[in-house]
């Protein structure tokens, strides 16, 4: 072993994870587990039982003449006191109407669980018993349950003041003008009735969502002289914390927010700027005492996490080889009210409109589509953010030419990957780098797809109905400012302050806040791996908007691509400083970057036997600021920002094994493959826990999930005895495979991965059970997909064979 | 109505008058002060994350008042590891990487704990479906899976 060998590359080990010891002993800090200040409001919501109905009159005398109660809120009270929503700081920059409303409802309720009376007291308990004595007086409107419902002509209207129930509308390909999409939409008609086969099919994706295991919560404290002090759980607390201020008119360096060290996970669900946060901060201030709501798992699944609901009429035409050479797509997507800051429920929707073509390469497109609120909650982020609907429209139908052809549904799907980046798709979404064809080759490889073919041939023979299922994904791997300015009206890049500490040691802080991403492993194992020294000398601190900087959240699987970018960037600029003082003190002919740092050790380049101790440098230059090289100041600090000049992704290709008893319908997911291209991987056992954790989630909302409404919008689905999640016993092991290209934009190679995951499991899953079904014709084009939807297919399907 | 229960948590005495309607949860959160234990599905039972051990057997305490408690041993997270020392469940789910966000791990350790203590070698499939109890949201399972199969081995 040389003197310079390492022991400090930790980039790429699956360095064990340094949350794991306050978690797995009951230190963690949730929401919930914040000490409560004496005297604290607690505050409990009246929720409207009601889809839609005028509010004749409230009553709520009885309340407030109960012990213990504080007070008693109405949206009357809250309008001429709080700014209306939509106010710009919560305003995407694209062509929507967004609705006016308030933390309360006023004058009307539109959905099922909208907060109506806010009722604060001493105890949680008292408020509840309070909140039961409330009388609200309705006159009841009609419902409106659906994007269909809503676009008819002369339909009820959500919001009395709009022209109609359209939320957004947008062409996404052809051009800016009307002229140019009219002429780019007669060429994609052209190539598709003159192409050789053609598939069109209507794909209906269900309601639901990524509800996580911690509920929302807000605790919020008010001095006239200190200002706010707000505890949010929220995975942007920097963009809230300028909501808070600018809709609440205070001087924004009043304001803090604090999202919790630790949160129970939000998968895009705690990313929305919410109305309930909004009021308690507003009451916090008013009444000059703490405030604290913390939601019910009924509220959770009655007003957030609910996703997908769109609907897609699809056509595409194809050669005989099965190269597509159009494709059309008329989306419309059922919104909810729409009343909820950064992405009023049409975001979701656009953004998976966007991402439609995927990771094939789809030239001539013409998309679009139409967003209506309904009388339901305004759908809220979920992971695989819009695109999940998206992506198994198009999964199916490229199984369904194969199918029409008489190929395999995966030499099909190889003839349409983007063979080559950097690629800008049909709708003009920029694809960095990685290698399609590599990573796709990678997983047939590892499932030996010739084999299993035969293996099905002989299955079928026996009467047992076996099928593969394949999909991709091209996901968002860091939001560019390029996307999130227009979309959300906020900066893409990731930003890190490293500050050294005189005994060695590293201090790291993020804007962001994570909810189980494991960044405060990877972020230390990121310093460690640039200064030479352990992971465990390297102390993290995420989320406070007091002591971080400015970050646009935990979204888009951003951090790996830009925050940890922002890391390297701010590691490297102070060893340059510290190669500074190398070449001073000891008096060398060489240049600040000449120097290793390994194993605790700065070690020149050209000479190993000339160092000093990591830590002596970082001493000397905090707390001995004597003799500086000329030019040069003291300390050890710095901040970084960091963005690459394009938006990026990463790609993923899944295969899905399915066994279906074709007597009864029941399925089984036996077998589940990935292959992923994430650039260089930071920690494989990280990286491999996304996948996992991903493809259960769109597993889970692909065949268990699904929020009910009945026919006058009663939420059915409010608890989850009846919004069911993926168990243990549900679900498969993921046999994950990396394929990594390193991505040539970004400081050390890395991307992100995680958020996009769910988006291909329907599509694989789907066409694993309709290969395996291929003998009786099935194809599935509605989700969720339930073996009794299966059983009414086959008995279709063998009632048409015998006829 | 309030009632006085003697309960025993992680070894430490306590003797507490408490509503008649106090949940056991809320007892060990908000009295004992012991916050390792979760609510998630707020008190349905379905997501056991508020799992403890009520004289070494699995419970969830969302389901149970504090007064059904009395005169009670009970376990939580916090007393899982002794003198600092980690239980092997503890350091196989680190090893495993087996949680993410960690809300629901309490009540899956101490389910799993008393678990392996009645069947200390099982296959893949019973350890499946002795999680049936417990939510995860973040790892998909199987991480989990194999952490409870590395404590066992």
């Amino acid at each position: 072993m040389t003197s310079t060998e390492s022991n400090s590359d930790w980039i790429g080990r699956p360095f064990k994870r340094k949350e794991d010891h306050r978690l797995m002993t009951g230190k963690g800090q949730y929401f919930a587990d914040y000490p409560i200040p004496a005297g604290t409001a607690h505050l409990v919501f009246k929720r409207s039982d009601r889809a839609h109905a005028t509010i004749k009159s409230i009553d709520t005398s009885a309340a407030e003449a109960m012990t213990g109660v504080i007070g008693v809120f109405t949206g009357e009270d809250i309008r001429n006191e709080i700014q209306p929503l939509p106010q710009p700081v919560v305003v995407p920059a694209l062509p929507a109407v967004c609705p006016t409303h308030w933390p309360l409802a006023v004058d009307k309720v539109k959905f099922h669980g909208e907060a109506v009376v806010a009722i604060l007291a001493r105890d949680p308990y008292i408020a509840e018993d309070a909140a039961e004595t409330i009388e609200i007086d309705y006159d009841d409107l009609p419902y409106v349950g659906s994007a269909e419902q809503a676009l008819e002509p002369g339909a009820t209207k959500v919001h009395d003041d709009w022209d109609d129930n359209v939320i957004f509308a947008m062409a996404f390909t052809g051009g800016e003008t009307e002229e140019e999409q009219a002429k780019n939409d007669a060429e994609v008609d052209a190539l598709i009735s003159g192409a050789d086969v053609r598939v069109r099919e209507t794909f209906k994706v269900h309601r639901c969502g990524v509800s996580p295991m911690e509920t929302r919560g807000a605790m919020v404290s008010w001095d006239d002289g200190d200002g706010m002090n707000a505890l949010i759980t929220t995975q942007r607390p920097h963009i809230d914390r300028l909501a808070i201020a600018d809709i609440l008119e205070i001087p924004a360096q009043l304001v803090r927010v604090i999202a919790p060290r630790d949160q129970g996970g939000g998968f895009g669900v705690k990313a929305p700027f919410y109305r309930e946060p909004l009021l308690v901060c507003y009451l916090a201030k008013k009444l000059r005492r703490t405030v604290r709501w913390q939601e019910s798992r009924e509220e959770h699944l009655m007003v957030v996490s609910q996703e997908r609901d769109q609907t897609h009429d699809l056509e595409v035409g194809a050669t005989s080889d099965g190269k597509i050479v159009g494709l059309r797509d008329r989306g419309i997507a059922d919104c909810g009210d729409g009343c909820e800051g950064v992405y009023w429920g049409y975001l979701m929707p656009f953004l998976g409109a966007a991402l439609l073509p995927n990771a094939y390469d789809l030239p001539m497109c013409d998309i679009k589509i139409r967003v209506a609120v309904t009388n339901k909650s305004a759908l809220s982020p979920a992971r695989s953010f819009g695109a999940y609907p998206t992506r198994f429209a198009v999964e199916r139908a490229i199984d369904m030419v194969a199918r029409r052809l008489g190929k395999d549904p995966a030499d099909v799907r190889r003839t349409n990957l983007i063979p080559e980046l950097p690629y800008v798709s049909a709708t003009g979404m920029n694809y960095d780098s990685g290698d399609f064809l590599m990573t796709w080759d990678n997983l047939i490889d590892t499932i030996d797809l010739a084999s299993f073919r035969r293996d099905q041939e002989a299955a079928r023979k026996e009467g047992r109905y076996i099928g593969v299922g394949f999909s991709t994904g091209a996901e968002l791997s860091g939001v560019a400012s390029e996307v999130l300015v227009p979309m959300e009206n906020q900066p893409g890049y990731g930003a890190a302050i490293v500050r050294l500490d005189p005994r060695g040691k590293v201090m790291v802080f993020e804007g962001d806040a994570p909810q189980g991403q494991s960044h405060e492993t990877a972020m230390a194992q990121i310093a460690a791996d640039e200064f030479g020294i352990h992971p465990d000398d390297v102390l993290v601190t995420t989320g406070d908007t007091g002591t971080t900087p400015f970050g646009s959240g935990t979204i888009g699987a951003r951090a790996a691509s830009y925050t940890f970018s922002a890391l390297m960037v701010a590691c490297q600029t102070l060893k340059l400083k510290i190669g500074k003082f190398m070449v001073h003190d000891l008096k060398l002919d060489a240049e600040p970057a000449d120097f290793d740092f390994t194993n605790g050790d700065i070690i020149f380049k050209r000479d190993s036997n000339i160092r000093k101790t990591f830590r002596e440098m970082v001493e000397r230059i905090i707390m001995a600021p004597l003799d500086l090289p000329p030019g040069e100041t003291a300390g050890l600090e710095t901040t970084a920002f960091f963005e690459a000049e394009k938006p990026m992704i990463c790609f993923s290709a899944h295969a899905a094994f399915a066994e279906v008893d074709v007597t009864t319908g029941q399925f089984k997911i036996y077998r589940y493959v990935t292959s992923e291209d994430v650039g260089t991987v930071i920690n494989p056992q990280i990286v491999e826990g996304q996948v996992q954790g991903g493809v259960i989630q769109g597993l889970s909302n692909c065949l268990f999930e699904e929020f009910v409404y009945d026919e006058n919008g009663q939420q059915l689905t409010s608890t989850y005895e009846n919004y069911k999640l993926a168990t243990a016993a549900d679900v498969p092991d993921v046999e994950v495979n990396h394929a990594g290209t390193p991505c040539p934009y970004t400081p050390r190679g890395n991307k992100g991965l995680g958020e996009g995951i769910p988006g291909p499991v329907p599509g694989a899953v789907t066409n694993a059970v309709c290969d395996a079904l291929a003998p009786f014709g099935i194809e599935i084009s509605q989700l969720p997909l339930r073996p009794s939807t299966l059983w009414r297919m086959l008995q279709d399907s063998q009632a048409t064979a015998a006829e | 109505m309030n009632k006085t229960v003697t309960i025993t948590i992680n070894g430490e005495i306590f003797e507490e008058s408490v509503p008649i309607r106090m949940l056991l949860t809320d007892f060990i959160r908000n009295i004992a002060g012991l916050t390792g234990t979760h609510i998630s599905c707020t008190l349905e039972g379905v997501c056991g994350a508020c799992t403890v051990q009520i004289n070494g057997e699995a419970v969830k305490s969302c389901l149970t008042l504090a007064v059904q408690a009395d005169g009670q041993e009970i376990t939580t997270v916090e007393g899982l590891a002794t003198d600092g020392e980690l239980h092997p469940l503890q350091k196989s789910f680190n090893e495993h990487h087996a949680l993410q966000c960690g809300f629901c791990t309490s009540g899956i350790l101490m389910n799993t704990a008393e678990f392996l203590e009645k069947n200390p070698n099982p296959s893949e499939s019973e350890i499946r479906h002795a999680l049936i109890g417990n939510l995860c949201r973040c790892t998909g399972y199987a991480h989990i899976v194999a952490a409870v199969k590395g404590a066992a081995q």
